[in-house]
């Protein structure tokens, strides 16, 4: 536990001390003020531009930050030969992967709060009244992206870092379609494709089970009893992956 | 009453596959040697001879095809390891490196942050403490690479090419190092090409060729027909 820790907090200043970071976030927060713009194009319906736009914002650049950051950590570390460091030295490969999920979570705890407090400070600017969906919609975000970080660290465990950033945006759309997929081709009545699909949906995390955003700007009632659900199955599958990703570093030599 | 060796490798062998093909390579060839406790230990042999592959074999970093590795003590908590050209984490000062490192082990606070500090002025770099890793000169990350390995304060040290990069000034204090581990009882195996340094060291050394020990003795031993270790040295890996 004291090595997860450590590995963990080492892990949390490594990505948050990254230039790359914060020029990332940067962008994220301009992309949430051009909503602004936006809003004020769309007829009576600013607040809402701007929770839409924002939310979008803040879900895309989040991604791009769980995928390419989780996808050179465990890499960057075996290439660079910093294991040999830390495989010396009595720790687990269970604590490495663990520990170096435990501080990504952190830093992107640390973004998304970051993003989501800025957007909620200009919806609130925009609306005149504070908006606490937005709030939750963003720890939502939060959790779908742990999903992907725990998916992209396990494929970078496998291979290079850019075939794990590619396999993680690939997994994070998928998980977006994977149950209207699946409610599509049962409609069709194939039973090859309605196989397939319903492989993709258990393989592939459902991710838009806990995506809020159009409950957010009123498009669909929040059921938050099933989002529950949604989420304890998200964070049984983090572990499950994460176990999984353990599994293959255990047997890598270096 | 014979007292147990610190390091025993007997029968090591390695084979990676590489390529494409999965070409067979056999890297050890049946590596045998011991180390006694307290003994300062010189694995020499020319570049490929295995000697780094035989340092990760017995740390546990790959797994031997066949033979087998005895660390003396109880397992990696009382070994420490400085690889070859280290390269360390760059977003961290000298001192939160080795504080990291230091949590690996269950360290007590105090006694972890006295041994940090200690390292940081035994290894020569108090002043540099709260600089950046990556605005440390190769010397200065050799430096801190040693203070790592003795964190712990391991009973084995294990040292691959401890003296590469470093200025005058640095060698003679890791050689200073070197020798204060040896005067506390700590046993040391180092890989090295400046066989001077390894004259004045070591107490027995191991020269390896391709994948194999051909030759361990006493330093004396080695002298007895050679008027230096180099012609010795050379004498054994070209024969």
């Amino acid at each position: 536990m004291n090595q997860l820790f450590a590995i963990a907090v080492n892990t949390f200043k490594e990505t948050i001390r990254d230039r790359i970071l914060a020029v990332i976030v940067v962008f994220a927060l301009l992309m949430i003020v051009a909503g602004l713009w936006l809003g004020s194009i769309s007829l009576g319906e600013q607040g809402r531009m701007m929770k839409d736009f924002g939310l979008v914002a803040v879900t895309a650049f989040g991604l791009i930050v769980a995928v390419f950051v989780a996808a050179g950590l465990v890499h960057k570390e075996v290439e660079k030969r910093t294991v040999y460091v830390l495989f010396s030295k009595p720790v687990s490969r269970v604590a490495f992967i663990s520990g170096k999920f435990v501080g990504l979570c952190a830093t992107m705890a640390v973004v998304l709060a970051g993003m989501g407090l800025f957007l909620f400070a200009l919806v609130w600017v925009v609306d005149g009244q504070p908006s606490g969906t937005v709030l939750l919609a963003v720890v939502m975000v939060y959790v779908q992206l742990l999903a992907i970080m725990a998916v992209t660290i396990f494929f970078s465990t496998l291979g290079s870092a850019i075939l794990a950033s590619v396999l993680g945006i690939c997994v994070f759309v998928a998980g977006q379609l994977s149950q209207n997929v699946l409610a599509l081709t049962r409609l069709g009545k194939n039973p090859v494709t309605e196989a397939l699909s319903w492989v993709i949906y258990v393989i592939v995390p459902n991710l838009s089970a806990v995506d809020v955003k159009a409950g957010v700007v009123g498009e669909q009632t929040l059921a938050w009893g099933q989002i529950g659900l949604w989420t304890a199955y998200l964070l049984a599958y983090v572990v499950v992956v994460l176990a999984l990703a353990a599994l293959v570093f255990r047997r890598k030599e270096f | 009453m014979t007292t147990a060796p610190a390091l025993r490798i007997i029968g090591l062998r390695k084979t990676v596959h590489v390529g494409f093909r999965r070409r067979a390579v056999e890297i050890l060839k049946g590596v045998d040697f011991q180390v006694a406790p307290g003994a300062v230990f010189g694995l020499l042999g020319p570049n490929g001879a295995g000697k780094t592959t035989t340092v990760k074999v017995a740390l546990g970093l790959m797994r031997p095809t066949s033979g087998s590795v005895d660390l003396g003590v109880e397992g990696l908590a009382h070994v420490g390891y400085l690889p070859e050209n280290p390269y360390f984490y760059d977003y961290l000062s000298g001192r939160e490196f080795l504080g990291f490192c230091a949590r690996l082990f269950t360290l007590d606070a105090d006694v972890r942050q006295a041994r940090v500090e200690g390292l940081l002025g035994d290894v020569g770099l108090e002043a540099a403490a709260d600089t950046h890793l990556r605005k440390y000169s190769k010397g200065m990350l050799q430096r801190i690479g040693i203070a790592q390995a003795l964190v712990n304060d391991p009973e084995l040290v294990l040292l691959d090419e401890p003296m590469t990069g470093l200025d005058p000034v640095g060698r003679v204090e890791v050689k200073r190092i070197i020798e204060s581990l040896h005067e506390r009882g700590k046993t040391v195996l180092f890989n090295s090409h400046i066989l001077s340094d390894v004259h004045e060291l070591c107490s027995r050394i191991a020269i390896m060729r391709e994948g194999r020990v051909v030759w361990q003795g006493t330093v004396p031993e080695a002298l007895a027909d050679s008027p230096t270790l180099e012609d010795f040295f050379m004498k054994v890996v070209t024969a």
